[in-house]
């Protein structure tokens, strides 16, 4: 469907415009041989028709977009559109011109009519130029505003997947079940009571901190990571095993914040947590080429019922880094009965702590506290 | 392990260590009380519940293989429970279940001991009219949630069975019978109780005494006038009941 055939106003301005062109026409063509009023009634109904048929450039323009149509198809193409449009246009003409000397009962003016119709010929021609000019200008508005609405659509996802992250952050039954292990230790073994409240402060301490910024190194995540993973040690004993594979080098990636904290928190909740004889949790990081690689594994029980708000993590995962490269960040997930394997790849871009300070404050504004429903808080 | 006439035996079920520790200081100032087992999963749960029948037993909820609950589900004589759980989401379902009370991690020393103070009026009045405990599971389901697997105890042993791997059930007098790989299991429960907590969109009663788990389906038979056949997947045939046909065909359009 036409743009133009979306509000009667625009239809009326376009007809306006075309009425206009009309007396235009009629001035050219009158004629001493001839009363104006015949001039008229033979110009004004062609070029209504015309104006009609011009909008078939719209057609013509977007089969044949102007980036990527070589040169020789766009002058074919649009030469034997304007051809075909200004031929009709001259037989219709014609045509028109035989009907009226009967209505009016005027013999033939040979002359004339020649003079006429090879007018309407070049007008033809000049007309649907414009009519694919303006087309083209339209269609190019048209695509710089879908451009425009995506990118202001792909960052309001990312912001979105950014504040869920960041109120997913603080597990709360992460920390009410951290308080009870305090709790416990407090009567039996305070001198360990009193390095998990440490432990407990510097890990939230590290999270909010991390939060607050738009990129953090890697390093920086697999320290807070290793914070996290010593709390749990204390829950779960000898339940939990960790090994890691950290390429040397890689701490120095940039990555966006808390992006592996909640998997490594789904990693202990299912290959831990919900095992019997708990498990090895592996963290893996590399180069390939110019890919960052972070995976997090963990066995799984075949038999454990899908939790609710599983896969939610994930996907907000995804969603952060498709905002971040669409084309080279993205997520991998390995789903086998006894194995849970989720790899992260992104483009290696160094860290540079520099750049950041600058930024940090934006990024901390954005983050106003914001209640989140419980359901959504611990959705990881 | 004899115990003193009047001791309240207790037995203690957490996965983790030190919430186990926790509980046992609490109760070692309570010297009516006394702790004769602590389980760190569903299964072990089950079976020392099932070998030392205490009087009372502090259930973690999120616990390796069986839930908390999936542990009460199983229990033939269940005793007074006392759910400890960091997660506040299961409280109404607790009490559904006849739990004495409901305590969140972190426990402190005074709700504690108010949790007490409930456990000896409870074990002190008349025993409470028990409903049976899979009706009871079924009743505490959320309205929306369905049955993710059907646990059955074969003896000592505990059958946990994921819903999609369930290919049929018939009703047996008091019991269902469970078909699965190929095998079939005896539960302690009626087929309506069953139904009632299976995903309809999966499970459809195709006849009086009969679940069937659609995805089995290969074909429907007419035998005769109004009465057909189900054949399954693997060539086993089923009643089907007219009224059957009609749930089978609303579902399968």
């Amino acid at each position: 469907m036409h743009p133009l055939f979306v509000g009667r106003l625009r239809i009326a301005i376009y007809l306006g415009l075309w009425l206009a062109i009309a007396a235009m026409l009629a001035a050219q063509l009158a004629n001493p041989a001839r009363p104006f009023g015949q001039t008229l009634a033979f110009v004004v109904p062609l070029t209504l028709v015309y104006a009609f048929a011009c909008l078939s450039a719209w057609w013509v323009c977007r089969s044949l977009p102007l980036a990527s149509t070589s040169p020789t198809r766009l002058f074919t193409g649009l030469g034997g559109a304007t051809l075909q449009a200004s031929a009709a246009w001259v037989v219709l003409g014609g045509l028109w011109a035989a009907a009226l000397g009967r209505l009016y009962n005027v013999p033939q003016n040979r002359p004339l009519l020649v003079h006429d119709l090879s007018f309407l010929a070049a007008t033809g021609v000049a007309l649907y130029l414009q009519s694919i000019a303006v087309h083209y200008l339209l269609l190019t508005v048209e695509t710089a505003r879908a451009a425009e609405r995506r990118l202001l659509e792909s960052q309001v996802t990312a912001r979105e997947a950014e504040l869920k992250a960041l109120r997913a952050q603080l597990n709360p039954h992460f920390l009410f079940n951290s308080l009870n292990s305090i709790s416990a230790l407090t009567g039996s073994d305070p001198e360990a009571a009193r390095r998990m409240c440490q432990g407990l402060g510097d890990f939230l301490r590290q999270s909010l901190a991390l939060g607050a910024r738009e990129r953090v190194s890697l390093g920086e995540e697999l320290a807070l990571a290793e914070r996290y993973l010593a709390i749990e040690q204390i829950r779960f004993g000898e339940r939990l095993t960790v090994a890691r594979e950290v390429e040397p080098g890689v701490e120095r990636c940039a990555v966006p914040p808390l992006l592996i904290q909640p998997l490594i928190e789904n990693a202990v909740k299912h290959g831990v947590a919900d095992r019997v004889e708990g498990g090895t949790i592996r963290i893996e990081a590399r180069r390939r080429g110019d890919q960052l690689e972070i995976a997090v594994e963990n066995p799984r029980d075949p038999e454990a019922p899908p939790r609710r708000g599983q896969g939610m993590g994930l996907e907000n995962v995804r969603r952060r880094l498709t905002a971040l490269d669409p084309r080279r960040a993205g997520l991998d997930v390995t789903r086998e009965p006894e194995r849970f394997r989720v790899v992260v790849a992104l483009p290696v871009v160094p860290f540079e702590p520099d750049v950041e300070a600058t930024r940090a404050p934006r990024a901390a504004a954005a983050r106003s506290p914001q209640p989140a429903a419980e359901g959504e808080r611990h959705a990881v | 392990m004899p115990s003193d006439a009047g001791r309240v035996r207790t037995v203690i079920v957490d996965d983790e260590a030190p919430a186990r520790a926790l509980l046992r200081e609490y109760l070692s100032r309570h010297a009516d009380l006394e702790v004769v087992a602590e389980c760190m999963n569903g299964f072990e749960a089950l079976k020392s519940i099932g070998e030392r029948t205490p009087d009372l037993v502090f259930l973690d909820v999120q616990m390796p293989k069986l839930d908390g609950f999936e542990v009460l589900e199983l229990l033939e004589n269940p005793p007074a429970v006392v759910f400890v759980t960091a997660y506040d989401e299961y409280a109404l379902k607790a009490f559904e279940v006849h739990a004495v009370d409901y305590l969140l991690k972190p426990v402190g020393r005074e709700r504690f001991d108010e949790a007490l103070e409930r456990v000896r009026a409870r074990l002190a009045g008349p025993p409470q009219p028990t409903a049976a405990p899979a009706a009871l599971a079924a009743a505490a389901r959320p309205p929306g949630q369905h049955l993710e697997r059907v646990l059955v105890k074969d003896g000592a042993n505990v059958h946990v069975i994921p819903v999609g791997r369930m290919d049929w059930a018939r009703a047996q007098d008091d019991y269902v019978e469970i078909h699965s790989d190929g095998k079939s299991h005896l539960k302690q429960q009626t087929l309506a109780d069953l139904a009632a907590t299976l995903d309809p969109a999966r499970f459809v009663r195709i006849h009086r005494s009969v679940v069937l788990n659609v995805e089995r389906l290969a074909r429907l038979e007419l035998i005769a006038k109004d009465s057909r056949m189900a054949v399954l997947k693997d060539g086993r045939e089923l009643p089907v009941s007219r009224a059957g046909y009609a749930r089978l065909k609303e579902l399968l359009g």
